[in-house]
């Protein structure tokens, strides 16, 4: 049974608010991204250096990062990191744990999109007296950036709807906690949260399509 | 029989064949045999969980001399504050005896019945921060439980002082959490939760400092805004719950002092 007559126009009165807040989120999650991308580098590159400490180090940030629910991951960086003294705002709470999650899920895209090239090329550009650095920069990375662009995309949609965790480290300004904050008030649930999964649906299809234009556009051949 | 008596009477018949019989939710509670209740279960001492993981509670109790009252068992449905009404919409609740404040806003949405229980507002701080009165907390990291109504007026309170932050958090729990990590230098909570969070010695470095200048909170029973045989028991019921003097002996069980009064001078209801 469900009972309920809707009262749209109080949801579309606050479409400015939550507008607002949609700017936030996307503020967030391309945040995330940008760090969470740079941060993936770097792990791929301390798996691919041999070294024992950066390769665990590497493996045991993908391996927690894949293997624990991004709920957990902000919470420790709210109240975890919190009962050692250090206070991260909600908002940098949120950043740095969508930022490790990332960076988590797209290292293991980067080393996918690794053994899809060949290493006779690395072979290749030292013989042609490339450094092994300079052999990584110039001919192995932008051929793993991208063959991992496509998948990259998913996880930019995946950070955009991990924002809404926000919400359990007391954020109140992105989608999901400004749609808490107005069903608080006026206990329309439903009109509220309807409209914003909407706005996410809408944020995350506009983001694949873009995605999408842009790769046909810099990955012709 | 003339043809009208005979058309009369099938008329009749059709009638009584084609109305169903109207029942209320009163009805259905009382013929399903159960009361389901949403009681906030992380909000102390209105309701909480004991040693053995029950429902405890002066919340749990009201439920349960209300399922009584029916003759009916009592089932508790443990609810956060942000859940109560998607609970009740979607029937997984008959009634919410969940310190629900009856707020104009929220009364457009749900039935709330007269006034069962009444919360003063209390300030807690971290005794790092300085705070000492709710004056004191203008330009601070300000916290509250998502959803309350203390959460709407300290949010408000922190916009017209202009400066500052306010942060809303998931639970009653999540809130002394932050506030004991000093994450946040101070909250607004109901004075019974800030007394009961303080004694528990659950969170370190904390105190009462003193009175929040909020209305007093009124807080009702709620149900589907349309059941007004379910709200006129049910207002029946808190109004008699005062009278046999059992409002008073649930608050002194888990309050303690006197009982609030729940009647607004100057005004009927």
């Amino acid at each position: 049974m469900f009972n309920y007559s809707f009262h749209w126009n109080q949801a579309f009165k606050a479409l400015p608010q939550m507008l607002d807040g949609a700017l936030v989120t996307l503020q967030i999650a391309i945040l995330s991204m940008i760090i969470g991308m740079g941060l993936a580098i770097a792990l791929t590159l301390f798996r691919l250096s041999g070294n024992r400490i950066l390769g665990g180090l590497a493996t045991g940030w993908v391996e927690i990062a894949r293997n624990t629910p991004a709920l957990f991951q902000i919470y420790m960086a709210h109240f975890g990191l919190g009962s050692f003294g250090i206070h991260l705002s909600p908002f940098t709470s949120l950043l740095v744990g969508i930022a490790f999650n990332n960076a988590g899920y797209l290292a293991e895209n980067f080393r996918g999109a690794l053994k899809a090239i060949p290493e006779t090329q690395t072979r290749a550009a030292r013989s042609l007296g490339m450094s092994p650095m300079q052999a990584f920069r110039y001919v192995v990375m932008p051929q793993m950036l991208r063959i991992a662009f496509l998948p990259a995309t998913n996880q930019m949609v995946w950070a955009i709807l991990m924002t809404s965790l926000g919400v359990t480290v007391g954020m109140n300004t992105d989608l999901a906690g400004v749609t808490q904050a107005l069903n608080a008030v006026s206990f329309r649930t439903f009109e509220f949260f309807a409209l914003a999964a909407v706005i996410y649906y809408v944020i995350a299809k506009v983001v694949t399509l873009a995605a999408r234009l842009f790769a046909a556009r810099m990955f012709r051949y | 029989m003339t043809k009208s008596a005979v058309f009369a009477l099938g008329l009749a018949a059709a009638t009584a064949l084609t109305t169903p019989a109207f029942a209320d939710k009163l009805d259905d509670v009382i013929a399903s045999g159960t009361l389901r209740c949403a009681v906030v279960l992380d909000f102390p001492p209105m309701g909480s969980r004991d040693e053995n993981n029950n429902p405890i509670g002066f919340d749990v109790d009201y439920c349960n001399d209300l399922a009584k009252a029916l003759g009916v068992t009592a089932e508790i449905v443990e609810t956060p504050f942000p859940e109560r009404i998607p609970a009740l919409m979607s029937g997984r609740v008959d009634v919410g005896v969940a310190s629900t404040s009856d707020t104009l806003e929220r009364a457009k949405t749900v039935g709330m019945t007269i006034p069962y229980f009444a919360f003063e507002m209390a300030v807690t701080a971290n005794d790092k921060s300085g705070i000492k009165s709710f004056e004191d907390m203008k330009g601070k990291t300000v916290g509250a439980t998502a959803g309350t109504f203390e959460a709407i007026a300290l949010e408000k309170s922190v916009k017209e002082w202009g400066t500052g932050e306010f942060r809303p958090y998931q639970t009653q729990a999540d809130v002394f959490l932050a506030l004991s990590q000093g994450q946040i230098d101070a909250t607004v909570s109901t004075s019974t939760v800030a007394q009961s969070n303080v004694k528990s010695g659950k969170f370190a470095g904390i105190s009462v400092v003193g009175k929040a200048p909020y209305d007093i909170d009124y807080v009702a029973l709620f149900t589907n805004r349309e059941e007004y045989g379910f709200i006129n028991y049910l207002n029946l019921f808190v109004n008699q719950q005062v009278r046999t003097g059992r409002y008073k002996e649930l608050y002194e069980k888990w309050v303690g002092g006197p009982a609030p009064d729940l009647s607004v001078p100057g005004v009927y209801r």
